[in-house]
């Protein structure tokens, strides 16, 4: 492995007062080689409340596999350093996809970004790769470790760092603000607008148990736009557990795709919030594929007239994968629209969960928002609760929310037979099929292309597909 | 002993447990328009599932054979690859499959590696341009918020491109579509005309007469309560359209008795 820091450095995590401090103290002691972003007063309050925050998600009434009050973070290792990749992963390629490349840097002299022409920062489990040339994103935006953006942009960081995300009342993001090891900044100053997507990769290749920090902040001036992919990759077994938080200026749009591939042990926590100002746009897109246990939330606060926002998301539980996906949109102020499309599938034994909020404060008059979520049931020990909630507070606004939960529709595979198409590709076909309300509002063919492919593998890997 | 047609011998089909079809004996010749014809809940449509395999009819005894091979053991893909297809009265919609996946998809199924992409390509926009539709078709999803005369459209333009021996077109009410009727004329009788289709047989399953001066029929059946009662040329049709079912009815219950 190139220039990472000795195993020595890391240090055996456990949500503790005293881990923390020997987490602070690497931090201190490590300076600009570690990733560290939040002060230790900071981390101290959150790790408070993280102890003291109910376990969200626990209801009576359900067995769920995967309960949160059953985490444990043994074998977990903690640490926070950077290193130095020996070529600029540069080629657009497959090849990110395996998790040997990450490994084996030196053999590969060419690891690559996935996506054409996208520029960003590589993280392998907490640790920031640095890339001596050849990857960097757009000059005309800022893209580096938050621990730099803290030196260098601080009063850019200042009130959104920590401030749109509410850390104090989401016991995972607490323990996020505790924790936090590495992360990323994008600025895009006002007026420019980008042509690349910048991707922020997180990759984790076996036999990797980190417990991964990730705290990233996206700054949208007046009238930039921007497309941030935030991708999750390779075998290991982490714990990721993060926030996002994105400010998109008055006029802005900001595209935030998420693909998250992460291997079948991975768990993953994260929770992302964007706030809007007047006349921006914010549009989430969300593939939660990947990881045994993943927890997502995506807010996304209009606080500006005339601004909207938009979620696209889905999954797909496929062995005994659970997925908890929460989203809400914050109708802050007046003349505001949002829409959210989520579809949400499981089999074998995966199960899964979405909360759609909408909230429609008092003053938001003449806000539009609509709520779409359809549940794809395609094995008798899959299941899915859909739990939406509207609360609406102002006159004259509209908003629409429709739900289903079903199985695949036997008339129509039998008419996809009678045209030749034998039931097992009619059930492939219907079941990709279904994903693509939210898929066809992925920013790009290549990333369209890119979620297909990998929902296909998934069915090839599914052992139950039933009407 | 020929085998050549579209053959039910002896057909008993029951639908939960009531039998609807009680013994069919029909024969859809190469070639040649079969309407079968009869009053509402006379098992018209159960024949057409049946033949082409819907899991919710349940065949007592009988067969039904395509140019000599057994359907009835065959799942419905494997009637389709046989030759067989079914226009539907009601098709289904998949959302989320443009049309032109599904079109490719079934076309590679029934006719493996028979054209390339650049001759399938040409085929659809041929047989587009034949029954007068647009191409954006293509993109949309199959079925999907379609008219009942484009859902018709569409089940003829999949016919012109699978081209298969024999076809069962249920048009029970589509009779009251004028826009429809004529889709459905006009593509079989395109289709009849081209070198893929002109040996093809088909069986018209209509309520109404008025379909069959879009398609005239060679040979009119006359299905009631599950029995094929009378056969006879297309003056049976006119005969129908004249004076109803009443007095084939009476026919029939008069030589029974």
């Amino acid at each position: 492995m190139p220039s990472i820091g000795a195993a020595a450095d890391a240090i055996a995590f456990a949500p503790t007062a005293q881990i923390l401090e020997d987490a602070i103290a690497s931090l201190t002691r490590d300076g600009e080689r570690g990733g560290g972003a939040v002060d230790a007063a900071v981390r101290r309050e959150a790790l408070a409340r993280y102890a003291e925050l109910p376990v969200p998600g626990t209801k009576p009434g359900r067995t769920w596999r995967h309960d949160y009050t059953k985490l444990r973070f043994d074998d977990l290792t903690w640490s926070s350093r950077r290193g130095t990749l020996p070529t600029a992963p540069v080629r657009p390629a497959d090849v990110v996809q395996s998790a040997d490349v990450m490994l084996s840097l030196s053999k590969h002299d060419q690891p690559a970004l996935a996506t054409e022409n996208a520029g960003g920062l590589v993280h392998l489990g907490a640790t920031y790769l640095a890339a001596p040339q050849g990857a960097a994103a757009d000059p005309r935006a800022v893209v580096v470790p938050l621990a730099d953006a803290l030196r260098e942009h601080g009063a850019v960081l200042a009130g959104v760092h920590g401030a749109i995300v509410d850390w104090r009342n989401d016991k995972f993001a607490a323990l996020a603000t505790a924790f936090q090891n590495c992360g990323a900044f994008v600025y895009v100053p006002d007026g420019v607008v980008l042509d690349a997507p910048i991707q922020l990769l997180f990759s984790n290749v076996e036999p990797q148990t980190e417990a991964v920090f990730p705290q990233i902040v996206v700054v949208l001036g007046a009238g930039a736009r921007a497309t941030v992919l935030e991708r999750h990759v390779g075998e290991g077994e982490p714990l990721i557990c993060g926030t996002v938080e994105a400010q998109v200026g008055t006029g802005a749009q900001l595209d935030y795709v998420v693909v998250q591939q992460a291997g079948e042990s991975a768990r993953l926590f994260m929770h992302r919030g964007a706030r809007c100002g007047r006349d921006a746009t914010v549009r989430w897109h969300l593939a939660d594929l990947g990881g045994t246990l993943a927890r997502s939330v995506i807010d996304a606060r209009l606080d500006g007239e005339g601004s909207h926002g938009e979620t696209a998301a889905f999954f797909f539980n496929t062995g005994a994968q659970h997925v908890d996906l929460t989203t809400t949109t914050d109708h802050a102020v007046g003349n505001t629209t949002s829409e959210v499309v989520v579809r949400t599938a499981a089999t074998d034994r995966g199960q899964g969960r979405y909360f759609g909020n909408i909230l429609i404060r008092p003053k938001a008059h003449g806000s539009d928002a609509s709520l779409r979520d359809d549940a794809l049931l395609l094995s008798k020990r899959a299941h899915i609760d859909s739990v939406p909630a509207l609360e609406i507070a102002a006159n004259d606004v509209r908003a629409f929310h429709g739900a289903t939960v079903g199985s695949l529709d036997e008339e129509a595979l039998f008419y996809a037979q009678s045209r030749g198409i034998a039931r097992a590709d009619a059930m492939r076909m219907i079941a990709l099929a279904f994903f693509e309300p939210a898929i066809a509002r992925f920013p790009s063919e290549a990333l369209r292309d890119e979620v297909r492919t990998a929902l296909d593998q998934k069915l090839d890997d599914a052992t139950e597909i039933d009407g | 002993m020929s085998t050549r047609g579209l053959v039910a011998r002896d057909l008993r089909v029951a639908v939960q447990g009531n039998e609807i079809l009680k013994g069919i004996d029909l024969t859809v010749e190469p070639g040649r328009v079969h309407a079968l014809m009869g009053p509402n809940g006379s098992g018209k449509s159960t024949l057409a599932f049946t033949m082409a395999g819907h899991p919710g009819y349940e065949v007592l005894s009988g067969s039904v054979t395509l140019d000599g091979e057994e359907l009835l053991e065959l799942p419905p893909d494997k009637r389709a690859k046989a030759g067989l297809f079914l226009s539907f009265q009601y098709p289904a919609a998949i959302p989320g499959v443009s049309v032109a996946n599904f079109l490719r998809t079934a076309r590679m199924a029934v006719r493996p590696d028979d054209l390339t992409p650049a001759k399938f390509r040409q085929l659809v926009f041929e047989k587009l341009d034949t029954l007068d539709m647009d191409p954006a078709f293509l993109g949309r999803y199959v079925n999907d918020g379609f008219s009942g005369g484009e859902k018709k459209r569409l089940e003829m333009l999949q016919m012109a491109i699978l081209a298969p021996k024999y076809a069962i077109l249920d048009e029970t009410d589509s009779g009251l579509d004028v826009d429809a009727l004529q889709a459905v004329g006009n593509a079989a009788t395109a289709l009849r005309a081209s070198e893929d289709g002109k040996g093809m047989g088909y069986l018209v399953i209509t309520h109404y007469p008025r379909i069959l001066r879009h398609l005239p029929a060679d040979v009119v059946h006359v299905m009631i309560d599950g029995r094929i009662v009378k056969t006879g040329g297309p003056e049976l049709a006119e005969e129908i359209e004249r004076e109803g079912y009443d007095r084939i009815r009476d026919e029939v219950a008069g030589s029974v008795a």
